[in-house]
């Protein structure tokens, strides 16, 4: 009898002390996490003080749809993270084709966007991810007035090892992608990380003894930017602009 | 319940540190010595999550110690220390986001950890709650020591900042080696070295020792010499 009332009785205090914690601490939590992704956008963006609400409230998120490349509307709360593991939000993609292997791609992406005062577009941030060395790697790209140049990357998420691939988060790194130009002159995707150092505005430098998440890089920025994701809708944003 | 004195008190607390280390002798909980010790920042929370558990359920193991039936007390044990686990992880993720993150998996892992088991089995399952407390207080801070020593090495020599400071001069290269986990066991194992030679009691006798060789050698008859 003793053998199961004792550890009844052990399981229960637990449970309730357990999950009395957990409820209590989740609102932090989430805030924590939805304070990150904010920072890393306007991060990646190249704002980097004030106020993280203040600043975010500049921002307009619209939400596109890779299938069409049009500007659709979307329920408050949409996550298009959670939407990638959902059948009836996303698709597969096609394994030839799931150079980032992601397995799964959202059907709607937001996009968020700066404006100017003659509401022009100052700079995009696009949600990019990838699978690097251990896992996937989630972060932001931003891209400058001509959707072209590169403002800025951040990785909000990502389990590379520290000091090897983990230097996705070196602010040195990250500065070497100010300026660099992802599409070529024909339109496709040419930026690339490098083994050694970048010779010209279409590479970055790679980061020593992290051969494997510098290919991951590569290939999140080929399969984000290119016709699989963002490259449909950079192209209609474009036509706006002109 | 009798009241523990200042100097039984005192040897709970530091026996664990350099004479009784949980890592240097008994050679536990090695894992996340070799895994968290890349920074020293998020060391220092392992070290604080690693020491709160270990009080906690020293103390709690203790108080129900006469009530845990002997055939089932490790699954006792092991609700008690995960739960506390669990706790710890969502008080991390939530007012230490940063650190949380870095410390991904191995804060769940302090559920394996052999320390925390080791102590609740040989302490605490015989000994009052407040004293099983102290013991278990002294066992963290005795791992702590062993990460710190470690974390500081890694971080000074690796990547040549101190919680994240540039200590090293800037053209200091990265020292690979050093920020990847098998360095912490030849940093452990050099630690040792040092505690065992200056205090011999913690030498083990060498069980195996290596002897003379004793074969004889082999009398091959050669061929073909005959008559």
């Amino acid at each position: 009898m003793k053998n199961l009332i004792v550890p009844l009785l052990a399981c229960i205090a637990c449970a309730v002390i357990v999950s009395f914690t957990a409820v209590s601490v989740r609102y932090e939590q989430k805030l924590n996490q939805e304070n990150e992704k904010k920072e890393k956008i306007l991060a990646a963006a190249g704002i980097k003080t004030g106020n993280i609400d203040e600043e975010f409230s500049k921002i307009k998120t619209l939400f596109f749809s890779f299938e069409t490349g049009e500007l659709v509307s979307v329920e408050s709360g949409y996550d298009h993270i959670k939407a990638a593991s959902n059948a009836a939000l996303s698709n597969i993609v096609p394994s030839k084709l799931d150079i980032a292997i992601i397995k799964r791609q959202e059907k709607i992406a937001p996009v968020y966007v700066w404006l100017d005062e003659t509401s022009n577009i100052e700079k995009i941030v696009l949600p990019i991810r990838g699978y690097g060395l251990w896992g996937t790697l989630y972060g932001y790209l931003s891209l400058g007035p001509d959707l072209n140049s590169v403002m800025g990357i951040e990785y909000y998420e990502h389990k590379e090892t520290p000091g090897l691939g983990g230097e996705v988060d070196n602010p040195n790194w990250k500065s070497g992608w100010q300026g660099k130009k992802i599409y070529n002159s024909e339109g496709s995707v040419s930026l690339k990380v490098v083994k050694g150092v970048s010779k010209d505005d279409y590479e970055i430098d790679g980061m020593s003894g992290a051969t494997i998440t510098s290919n991951g890089v590569t290939n999140m920025i080929n399969f984000w930017l290119g016709d699989q994701g963002y490259g449909p809708i950079i192209k209609k944003l474009n036509e706006v602009i002109e | 319940m009798r009241a523990i004195s200042l100097k039984e008190t005192r040897k709970l607390l530091f026996t664990p540190l350099v004479e009784n280390n949980p890592i240097a002798l008994q050679i536990l909980g090695i894992c996340s010595a070799l895994a968290v010790t890349v920074k020293m920042d998020v060391t220092l929370i392992m070290c604080i999550a690693l020491t709160s558990v270990i009080t906690l359920s020293n103390f709690f193991i203790s108080i129900i110690r006469t009530y845990i039936p002997d055939n089932i007390r490790i699954i006792v044990q092991m609700t008690i220390i995960s739960s506390l686990v669990i706790i710890v992880d969502e008080l991390l993720k939530a007012y230490a986001y940063e650190a949380s993150k870095q410390l991904s998996v191995f804060v769940g892992l302090i559920i394996t950890n052999c320390i925390v088991m080791g102590r609740a089995e040989a302490f605490a399952m015989k000994n009052p709650p407040i004293k099983s407390a102290i013991d278990g207080f002294g066992n963290g801070l005795g791992y702590s020591f062993v990460l710190i020593v470690v974390a500081t090495i890694r971080e000074v020599f690796g990547a040549g900042t101190f919680f994240g400071l540039q200590v090293m001069p800037e053209s200091y290269p990265v020292n690979n080696f050093l920020l990847l986990p098998p360095s912490s066991f030849i940093i452990i194992g050099i630690m040792i070295w040092v505690i065992r030679t200056f205090s011999k009691g913690q030498v083990e006798e060498n069980e195996n020792p290596l002897k003379a060789h004793t074969f004889k050698p082999l009398v091959v008859k050669k061929e073909g010499v005959d008559g």
